[in-house]
Protein backbone atom coordinates (compact mmCIF):
# COMPACT_ATOMS: atom_id res chain seq x y z
CA UNK A 1 0.00 0.00 0.00
CA UNK A 2 1.24 3.46 -0.83
CA UNK A 3 -0.43 6.58 0.49
CA UNK A 4 -0.12 10.28 0.97
CA UNK A 5 -1.59 12.22 3.86
CA UNK A 6 -2.34 15.90 3.32
CA UNK A 7 0.68 16.37 1.11
CA UNK A 8 1.49 19.92 0.08
CA UNK A 9 4.35 20.78 -2.25
CA UNK A 10 5.37 24.23 -3.41
CA UNK A 11 8.05 25.39 -5.80
CA UNK A 12 8.78 28.96 -4.86
CA UNK A 13 5.50 30.77 -5.11
CA UNK A 14 3.86 28.01 -7.18
CA UNK A 15 1.77 25.59 -5.17
CA UNK A 16 1.81 22.30 -7.10
CA UNK A 17 0.02 20.11 -4.60
CA UNK A 18 -2.38 21.16 -1.91
CA UNK A 19 -3.33 18.76 0.88
CA UNK A 20 -3.56 15.69 -1.30
CA UNK A 21 -4.53 12.48 0.46
CA UNK A 22 -4.70 9.32 -1.53
CA UNK A 23 -4.31 5.60 -0.84
CA UNK A 24 -3.49 2.99 -3.44
CA UNK A 25 -3.71 -0.68 -2.50
CA UNK A 26 -1.50 -3.46 -3.79
CA UNK A 27 -2.92 -5.40 -6.71
CA UNK A 28 -4.68 -2.36 -8.02
CA UNK A 29 -4.37 -0.06 -11.03
CA UNK A 30 -4.92 3.57 -10.19
CA UNK A 31 -5.62 6.14 -12.90
CA UNK A 32 -4.53 9.67 -12.13
CA UNK A 33 -6.14 12.19 -14.46
CA UNK A 34 -5.49 15.88 -14.75
CA UNK A 35 -4.81 18.60 -17.28
CA UNK A 36 -1.32 19.95 -17.91
CA UNK A 37 0.08 21.54 -14.79
CA UNK A 38 -2.48 20.01 -12.47
CA UNK A 39 0.19 18.35 -10.32
CA UNK A 40 0.19 14.76 -11.62
CA UNK A 41 3.93 14.55 -12.15
CA UNK A 42 4.65 16.32 -8.89
CA UNK A 43 2.46 13.82 -7.07
CA UNK A 44 4.22 10.87 -8.72
CA UNK A 45 7.65 12.31 -7.95
CA UNK A 46 6.62 12.88 -4.36
CA UNK A 47 5.28 9.33 -4.13
CA UNK A 48 8.56 7.80 -5.24
CA UNK A 49 10.70 9.99 -3.01
CA UNK A 50 12.27 12.30 -5.56
CA UNK A 51 10.60 15.31 -3.97
CA UNK A 52 10.27 15.87 -0.27
CA UNK A 53 6.80 17.09 0.61
CA UNK A 54 6.63 20.51 2.31
CA UNK A 55 3.83 19.23 4.49
CA UNK A 56 2.21 15.88 5.11
CA UNK A 57 3.52 12.33 4.78
CA UNK A 58 4.17 9.89 2.00
CA UNK A 59 4.06 6.35 3.31
CA UNK A 60 4.85 3.15 1.50
CA UNK A 61 4.23 -0.08 3.46
CA UNK A 62 3.85 2.20 6.48
CA UNK A 63 7.29 3.81 6.14
CA UNK A 64 8.24 7.24 4.81
CA UNK A 65 9.62 7.02 1.29
CA UNK A 66 11.96 9.99 1.16
CA UNK A 67 15.63 8.85 1.24
CA UNK A 68 14.54 5.38 2.31
CA UNK A 69 16.57 3.02 0.13
CA UNK A 70 14.89 -0.17 1.32
CA UNK A 71 11.50 1.15 0.21
CA UNK A 72 12.76 2.79 -2.97
CA UNK A 73 14.06 -0.57 -4.17
CA UNK A 74 10.44 -1.60 -4.53
CA UNK A 75 9.39 1.46 -6.53
CA UNK A 76 9.97 2.13 -10.21
CA UNK A 77 9.10 5.52 -11.63
CA UNK A 78 8.75 5.78 -15.40
CA UNK A 79 9.32 9.42 -16.19
CA UNK A 80 7.50 11.11 -19.05
CA UNK A 81 10.94 12.09 -20.32
CA UNK A 82 13.07 8.98 -19.81
CA UNK A 83 16.74 9.57 -19.13
CA UNK A 84 19.50 7.33 -20.40
CA UNK A 85 23.23 7.71 -19.84
CA UNK A 86 24.91 9.40 -22.81
CA UNK A 87 25.79 6.98 -25.62
CA UNK A 88 24.51 4.04 -23.65
CA UNK A 89 22.93 0.94 -25.15
CA UNK A 90 20.10 -1.03 -23.61
CA UNK A 91 22.63 -3.59 -22.35
CA UNK A 92 24.52 -0.78 -20.55
CA UNK A 93 21.35 0.52 -18.94
CA UNK A 94 20.46 -3.01 -17.92
CA UNK A 95 23.82 -3.23 -16.11
CA UNK A 96 23.11 0.03 -14.35
CA UNK A 97 19.63 -0.93 -13.20
CA UNK A 98 20.90 -4.34 -12.06
CA UNK A 99 23.35 -2.60 -9.77
CA UNK A 100 20.59 -0.46 -8.26
CA UNK A 101 17.60 -2.80 -8.03
CA UNK A 102 18.54 -6.04 -6.22
CA UNK A 103 15.43 -7.80 -7.54
CA UNK A 104 16.30 -7.07 -11.17
CA UNK A 105 15.53 -10.19 -13.18
CA UNK A 106 17.72 -11.04 -16.15
CA UNK A 107 15.22 -13.70 -17.14
CA UNK A 108 12.46 -11.14 -17.34
CA UNK A 109 14.75 -8.74 -19.18
CA UNK A 110 15.56 -11.34 -21.85
CA UNK A 111 11.91 -12.23 -22.22
CA UNK A 112 10.90 -8.59 -22.63
CA UNK A 113 13.68 -7.81 -25.10
CA UNK A 114 12.23 -10.58 -27.25
CA UNK A 115 8.66 -9.36 -26.82
CA UNK A 116 9.45 -5.75 -27.65
CA UNK A 117 11.83 -6.72 -30.44
CA UNK A 118 14.36 -4.00 -29.60
CA UNK A 119 18.04 -4.15 -30.54
CA UNK A 120 20.07 -4.46 -27.39
CA UNK A 121 23.37 -3.23 -28.83
CA UNK A 122 22.09 -0.08 -30.49
CA UNK A 123 22.64 3.27 -28.83
CA UNK A 124 19.42 4.28 -27.15
CA UNK A 125 19.83 7.87 -28.37
CA UNK A 126 19.40 6.63 -31.94
CA UNK A 127 16.00 5.14 -31.08
CA UNK A 128 12.83 7.08 -31.82
CA UNK A 129 10.95 8.73 -28.97
CA UNK A 130 8.35 5.98 -28.81
CA UNK A 131 11.03 3.30 -28.79
CA UNK A 132 12.81 5.10 -25.95
CA UNK A 133 9.56 4.94 -24.01
CA UNK A 134 9.48 1.22 -24.70
CA UNK A 135 13.04 0.88 -23.39
CA UNK A 136 12.06 2.61 -20.16
CA UNK A 137 9.04 0.33 -19.71
CA UNK A 138 11.16 -2.72 -20.48
CA UNK A 139 13.85 -1.79 -17.97
CA UNK A 140 11.28 -0.71 -15.40
CA UNK A 141 9.39 -3.99 -15.51
CA UNK A 142 12.65 -5.97 -15.39
CA UNK A 143 13.32 -4.40 -11.98
CA UNK A 144 10.35 -6.43 -10.72
CA UNK A 145 8.87 -3.49 -8.81
CA UNK A 146 6.08 -3.73 -6.29
CA UNK A 147 5.05 -0.21 -7.17
CA UNK A 148 5.09 1.08 -10.70
CA UNK A 149 4.48 4.77 -11.29
CA UNK A 150 3.88 5.63 -14.93
CA UNK A 151 3.96 9.25 -16.02
CA UNK A 152 2.18 9.58 -19.37
CA UNK A 153 3.78 6.29 -20.34
CA UNK A 154 1.10 5.31 -22.80
CA UNK A 155 0.99 8.59 -24.69
CA UNK A 156 3.94 7.92 -26.96
CA UNK A 157 3.18 4.27 -27.68
CA UNK A 158 1.57 2.94 -30.84
CA UNK A 159 -1.61 0.87 -30.43
CA UNK A 160 0.19 -2.48 -30.69
CA UNK A 161 2.76 -1.53 -28.08
CA UNK A 162 0.10 0.00 -25.89
CA UNK A 163 -1.74 -3.32 -25.91
CA UNK A 164 1.46 -5.20 -25.07
CA UNK A 165 2.34 -2.90 -22.17
CA UNK A 166 -1.23 -3.04 -20.89
CA UNK A 167 -1.13 -6.83 -20.87
CA UNK A 168 2.27 -6.88 -19.17
CA UNK A 169 1.02 -4.60 -16.40
CA UNK A 170 -2.19 -6.59 -15.93
CA UNK A 171 -0.18 -9.82 -15.77
CA UNK A 172 1.97 -8.34 -13.04
CA UNK A 173 -1.06 -7.11 -11.13
CA UNK A 174 -2.57 -10.59 -11.32
CA UNK A 175 0.61 -12.57 -10.64
CA UNK A 176 2.69 -10.42 -8.35
CA UNK A 177 0.12 -8.12 -6.81
CA UNK A 178 1.74 -5.11 -8.46
CA UNK A 179 0.46 -1.70 -7.54
CA UNK A 180 0.38 0.55 -10.57
CA UNK A 181 -0.35 4.27 -10.79
CA UNK A 182 -0.85 5.68 -14.26
CA UNK A 183 -0.89 9.43 -14.73
CA UNK A 184 -2.39 10.78 -17.91
CA UNK A 185 -4.10 13.90 -19.20
CA UNK A 186 -6.47 11.69 -21.13
CA UNK A 187 -9.21 9.67 -19.50
CA UNK A 188 -9.29 7.25 -22.44
CA UNK A 189 -5.74 6.14 -21.74
CA UNK A 190 -6.67 4.66 -18.41
CA UNK A 191 -10.37 3.81 -18.42
CA UNK A 192 -9.95 0.29 -19.79
CA UNK A 193 -7.29 -0.63 -17.23
CA UNK A 194 -7.80 1.20 -13.98
CA UNK A 195 -10.02 0.12 -11.10
CA UNK A 196 -9.68 3.42 -9.26
CA UNK A 197 -9.70 6.89 -10.74
CA UNK A 198 -8.68 10.22 -9.29
CA UNK A 199 -8.86 13.65 -10.79
CA UNK A 200 -6.38 16.39 -9.96
CA UNK A 201 -7.09 20.02 -10.67
CA UNK A 202 -4.76 22.86 -9.74
CA UNK A 203 -2.98 20.66 -7.24
CA UNK A 204 -6.11 19.48 -5.50
CA UNK A 205 -7.80 16.12 -5.58
CA UNK A 206 -11.24 16.85 -6.96
CA UNK A 207 -12.62 13.36 -7.29
CA UNK A 208 -11.46 9.94 -6.20
CA UNK A 209 -13.51 6.82 -6.59
CA UNK A 210 -13.73 3.23 -7.63
CA UNK A 211 -14.22 3.25 -11.38
CA UNK A 212 -17.44 1.21 -11.34
CA UNK A 213 -18.95 3.34 -8.59
CA UNK A 214 -18.37 6.47 -10.61
CA UNK A 215 -20.71 5.11 -13.20
CA UNK A 216 -23.37 3.45 -11.10
CA UNK A 217 -24.15 6.44 -8.93
CA UNK A 218 -25.40 8.48 -11.80
CA UNK A 219 -28.03 7.67 -14.45
CA UNK A 220 -29.20 8.99 -17.74
CA UNK A 221 -32.90 8.48 -18.50
CA UNK A 222 -34.74 9.15 -21.70
CA UNK A 223 -38.44 9.77 -21.25
CA UNK A 224 -41.26 10.81 -23.46
CA UNK A 225 -44.74 12.06 -22.53
CA UNK A 226 -47.90 12.84 -24.48
CA UNK A 227 -47.74 16.39 -25.88
CA UNK A 228 -50.31 17.85 -23.50
CA UNK A 229 -48.38 16.68 -20.42
CA UNK A 230 -44.92 17.83 -21.51
CA UNK A 231 -44.97 21.29 -19.94
CA UNK A 232 -46.35 19.94 -16.69
CA UNK A 233 -43.70 17.20 -16.64
CA UNK A 234 -40.88 19.62 -17.28
CA UNK A 235 -41.70 21.18 -13.93
CA UNK A 236 -42.42 17.87 -12.25
CA UNK A 237 -39.07 16.40 -13.26
CA UNK A 238 -37.33 18.96 -11.06
CA UNK A 239 -38.60 16.91 -8.10
CA UNK A 240 -35.90 14.36 -8.88
CA UNK A 241 -33.30 17.08 -8.37
CA UNK A 242 -31.75 16.30 -11.71
CA UNK A 243 -28.25 17.41 -12.65
CA UNK A 244 -29.48 18.29 -16.09
CA UNK A 245 -32.67 18.12 -18.14
CA UNK A 246 -32.66 18.49 -21.90
CA UNK A 247 -35.98 18.68 -23.71
CA UNK A 248 -36.38 18.01 -27.40
CA UNK A 249 -40.03 18.14 -28.40
CA UNK A 250 -41.69 15.55 -26.19
CA UNK A 251 -38.47 13.69 -25.44
CA UNK A 252 -36.63 14.44 -22.22
CA UNK A 253 -33.08 13.43 -21.40
CA UNK A 254 -32.50 13.58 -17.68
CA UNK A 255 -29.21 13.07 -15.88
CA UNK A 256 -29.73 12.37 -12.24
CA UNK A 257 -27.92 10.96 -9.22
CA UNK A 258 -28.96 7.43 -8.29
CA UNK A 259 -29.22 4.07 -10.04
CA UNK A 260 -31.95 2.35 -12.00
CA UNK A 261 -33.15 0.45 -8.95
CA UNK A 262 -33.74 3.53 -6.85
CA UNK A 263 -35.19 5.67 -9.63
CA UNK A 264 -37.40 3.43 -11.71
CA UNK A 265 -40.23 3.50 -9.14
CA UNK A 266 -40.65 7.25 -9.30
CA UNK A 267 -40.28 7.28 -13.06
CA UNK A 268 -42.92 4.59 -13.57
CA UNK A 269 -45.37 6.57 -11.45
CA UNK A 270 -45.19 9.43 -13.91
CA UNK A 271 -46.50 7.06 -16.59
CA UNK A 272 -44.18 7.98 -19.42
CA UNK A 273 -45.01 6.75 -22.91
CA UNK A 274 -41.48 5.62 -23.23
CA UNK A 275 -38.68 5.29 -20.74
CA UNK A 276 -35.15 4.02 -21.06
CA UNK A 277 -32.15 3.99 -18.75
CA UNK A 278 -28.95 4.52 -20.68
CA UNK A 279 -25.60 3.80 -19.06
CA UNK A 280 -23.35 6.82 -19.07
CA UNK A 281 -19.90 6.70 -20.54
CA UNK A 282 -17.11 7.65 -18.21
CA UNK A 283 -16.65 10.86 -20.17
CA UNK A 284 -20.21 11.91 -19.53
CA UNK A 285 -19.90 11.15 -15.83
CA UNK A 286 -16.76 13.22 -15.55
CA UNK A 287 -18.20 16.16 -17.43
CA UNK A 288 -21.31 16.09 -15.27
CA UNK A 289 -19.45 15.70 -11.99
CA UNK A 290 -17.03 18.47 -12.86
CA UNK A 291 -19.61 20.90 -14.16
CA UNK A 292 -21.51 20.42 -10.95
CA UNK A 293 -18.38 21.42 -9.07
CA UNK A 294 -18.06 24.49 -11.26
CA UNK A 295 -15.19 23.33 -13.43
CA UNK A 296 -15.30 23.93 -17.12
CA UNK A 297 -12.09 22.22 -18.10
CA UNK A 298 -13.13 18.65 -18.65
CA UNK A 299 -13.51 18.88 -22.38
CA UNK A 300 -9.77 18.88 -23.07
CA UNK A 301 -9.25 15.96 -20.69
CA UNK A 302 -11.38 13.56 -22.61
CA UNK A 303 -10.66 14.97 -26.08
CA UNK B 1 -14.21 -25.03 -19.57
CA UNK B 2 -12.48 -23.12 -22.29
CA UNK B 3 -11.41 -19.57 -21.48
CA UNK B 4 -12.28 -18.42 -24.96
CA UNK B 5 -16.01 -18.77 -24.22
CA UNK B 6 -15.95 -15.63 -22.10
CA UNK B 7 -15.61 -12.39 -24.02
CA UNK B 8 -16.05 -8.68 -23.44
CA UNK B 9 -16.45 -5.67 -25.68
CA UNK B 10 -14.37 -2.73 -24.50
CA UNK B 11 -16.40 -0.27 -26.56
CA UNK B 12 -19.73 -1.32 -25.07
CA UNK B 13 -21.38 1.25 -22.85
CA UNK B 14 -22.19 -1.47 -20.38
CA UNK B 15 -19.64 -1.85 -17.65
CA UNK B 16 -17.09 -4.60 -18.01
CA UNK B 17 -18.06 -6.48 -14.88
CA UNK B 18 -21.72 -6.45 -15.92
CA UNK B 19 -20.78 -7.81 -19.31
CA UNK B 20 -18.87 -10.59 -17.59
CA UNK B 21 -21.80 -11.45 -15.36
CA UNK B 22 -24.25 -11.60 -18.30
CA UNK B 23 -21.79 -13.62 -20.30
CA UNK B 24 -21.27 -16.24 -17.62
CA UNK B 25 -25.01 -16.46 -16.95
CA UNK B 26 -25.64 -17.11 -20.65
CA UNK B 27 -22.95 -19.76 -20.73
CA UNK B 28 -24.58 -21.56 -17.82
CA UNK B 29 -28.09 -21.29 -19.26
CA UNK B 30 -27.00 -22.51 -22.67
CA UNK B 31 -25.29 -25.48 -21.04
CA UNK B 32 -21.84 -24.40 -22.19
CA UNK B 33 -20.73 -24.49 -18.57
CA UNK B 34 -22.20 -27.41 -16.67
CA UNK B 35 -23.25 -27.22 -13.04
CA UNK B 36 -20.38 -28.29 -10.81
CA UNK B 37 -17.84 -27.18 -13.36
CA UNK B 38 -15.05 -24.82 -12.35
CA UNK B 39 -14.82 -21.30 -13.72
CA UNK B 40 -11.39 -20.06 -14.81
CA UNK B 41 -9.41 -18.45 -12.02
CA UNK B 42 -9.51 -14.68 -11.69
CA UNK B 43 -5.84 -14.51 -12.61
CA UNK B 44 -6.08 -16.60 -15.73
CA UNK B 45 -9.14 -14.82 -16.98
CA UNK B 46 -7.53 -11.42 -16.32
CA UNK B 47 -4.50 -12.42 -18.35
CA UNK B 48 -6.53 -13.97 -21.13
CA UNK B 49 -8.86 -11.00 -21.55
CA UNK B 50 -6.39 -8.28 -20.61
CA UNK B 51 -8.78 -6.96 -17.99
CA UNK B 52 -7.96 -5.69 -14.55
CA UNK B 53 -8.21 -8.67 -12.14
CA UNK B 54 -10.22 -6.52 -9.72
CA UNK B 55 -12.94 -6.16 -12.34
CA UNK B 56 -13.16 -9.93 -12.71
CA UNK B 57 -13.15 -10.42 -8.96
CA UNK B 58 -16.06 -8.00 -8.76
CA UNK B 59 -18.06 -9.97 -11.32
CA UNK B 60 -17.35 -13.24 -9.46
CA UNK B 61 -18.36 -11.65 -6.15
CA UNK B 62 -21.63 -10.50 -7.64
CA UNK B 63 -22.33 -13.94 -9.11
CA UNK B 64 -21.59 -15.49 -5.75
CA UNK B 65 -23.93 -13.03 -4.02
CA UNK B 66 -26.64 -14.08 -6.45
CA UNK B 67 -25.92 -17.70 -5.63
CA UNK B 68 -24.90 -18.61 -9.17
CA UNK B 69 -21.42 -19.71 -8.23
CA UNK B 70 -19.64 -20.75 -5.08
CA UNK B 71 -16.06 -19.76 -4.36
CA UNK B 72 -14.07 -22.05 -2.13
CA UNK B 73 -10.86 -20.61 -0.74
CA UNK B 74 -7.91 -22.04 -2.65
CA UNK B 75 -10.09 -24.18 -4.86
CA UNK B 76 -11.62 -21.73 -7.25
CA UNK B 77 -15.19 -20.91 -8.22
CA UNK B 78 -17.69 -23.64 -8.98
CA UNK B 79 -21.02 -23.29 -10.76
CA UNK B 80 -23.92 -24.27 -8.52
CA UNK B 81 -26.60 -26.62 -9.77
CA UNK B 82 -29.57 -24.31 -9.34
CA UNK B 83 -30.21 -23.39 -12.96
CA UNK B 84 -33.97 -23.15 -12.28
CA UNK B 85 -33.54 -19.92 -10.37
CA UNK B 86 -31.35 -18.56 -13.16
CA UNK B 87 -33.96 -19.52 -15.72
CA UNK B 88 -36.67 -17.78 -13.77
CA UNK B 89 -34.60 -14.61 -13.58
CA UNK B 90 -33.83 -14.77 -17.27
CA UNK B 91 -37.54 -15.10 -18.02
CA UNK B 92 -38.26 -12.09 -15.84
CA UNK B 93 -35.69 -10.10 -17.74
CA UNK B 94 -37.17 -11.12 -21.09
CA UNK B 95 -40.62 -10.13 -19.91
CA UNK B 96 -39.30 -6.76 -18.88
CA UNK B 97 -37.77 -6.19 -22.31
CA UNK B 98 -40.98 -7.29 -23.96
CA UNK B 99 -42.98 -4.85 -21.84
CA UNK B 100 -41.02 -2.00 -23.36
CA UNK B 101 -41.63 -3.29 -26.85
CA UNK B 102 -45.32 -3.87 -26.13
CA UNK B 103 -45.70 -0.33 -24.88
CA UNK B 104 -44.07 1.00 -28.01
CA UNK B 105 -46.38 -1.19 -30.11
CA UNK B 106 -49.43 0.10 -28.31
CA UNK B 107 -48.34 3.69 -28.78
CA UNK B 108 -48.05 3.19 -32.50
CA UNK B 109 -51.52 1.67 -32.71
CA UNK B 110 -50.66 -2.00 -33.05
CA UNK B 111 -53.25 -4.42 -31.67
CA UNK B 112 -52.57 -7.19 -29.16
CA UNK B 113 -53.24 -9.87 -31.76
CA UNK B 114 -50.77 -8.30 -34.17
CA UNK B 115 -48.20 -8.05 -31.42
CA UNK B 116 -48.55 -11.72 -30.50
CA UNK B 117 -48.38 -12.66 -34.17
CA UNK B 118 -45.13 -10.70 -34.50
CA UNK B 119 -43.71 -12.42 -31.42
CA UNK B 120 -44.74 -15.81 -32.78
CA UNK B 121 -43.09 -15.04 -36.13
CA UNK B 122 -39.90 -13.94 -34.40
CA UNK B 123 -39.82 -17.19 -32.40
CA UNK B 124 -40.33 -19.32 -35.49
CA UNK B 125 -37.64 -17.44 -37.39
CA UNK B 126 -35.14 -18.05 -34.56
CA UNK B 127 -35.96 -21.75 -34.47
CA UNK B 128 -35.65 -22.07 -38.24
CA UNK B 129 -32.28 -20.34 -38.20
CA UNK B 130 -31.06 -22.68 -35.47
CA UNK B 131 -32.22 -25.76 -37.35
CA UNK B 132 -30.37 -24.59 -40.45
CA UNK B 133 -27.24 -24.09 -38.39
CA UNK B 134 -27.50 -27.60 -36.98
CA UNK B 135 -27.93 -29.13 -40.40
Amino acid sequence: MIRTENVTKCFGSVRSLHEVSVTVENGSIFGLIGSNGSGKSTLLRTLCGIYKPDQGDVLCCGEPVFENTAIKEKIVYLSDDPYFLPHSTMADMCQMYRSIYPKFSMERYRELVQKFGLEERRKIQTFSKGMQKQVSVLLGLSCMPEYLLCDETFDGLDPVMRQLVKHLIIDDVAERNLCCIIASHNLREVEDMADHIALLHQGEMVLESELDDVRTNISKIQLSFPKERCDEMEVKLQEMQPLSVVRRGSLFTVIVRGNEESLSGWVEEQKPQFCEFIPLTLDEVFITEMEERGYEFTKDLIG
Amino acid sequence: MRLQCITVDLRDRKQLYEQLIDNIRHLILSGEIKPGEKLPSVRNLAKELGINPNTIQKAYNELEREGVILTLPGRGSVVLTETDELRRKQLEKIEETLTGIAREAEMTGITGAEFLQAADNAWKKTNAAEKEENE
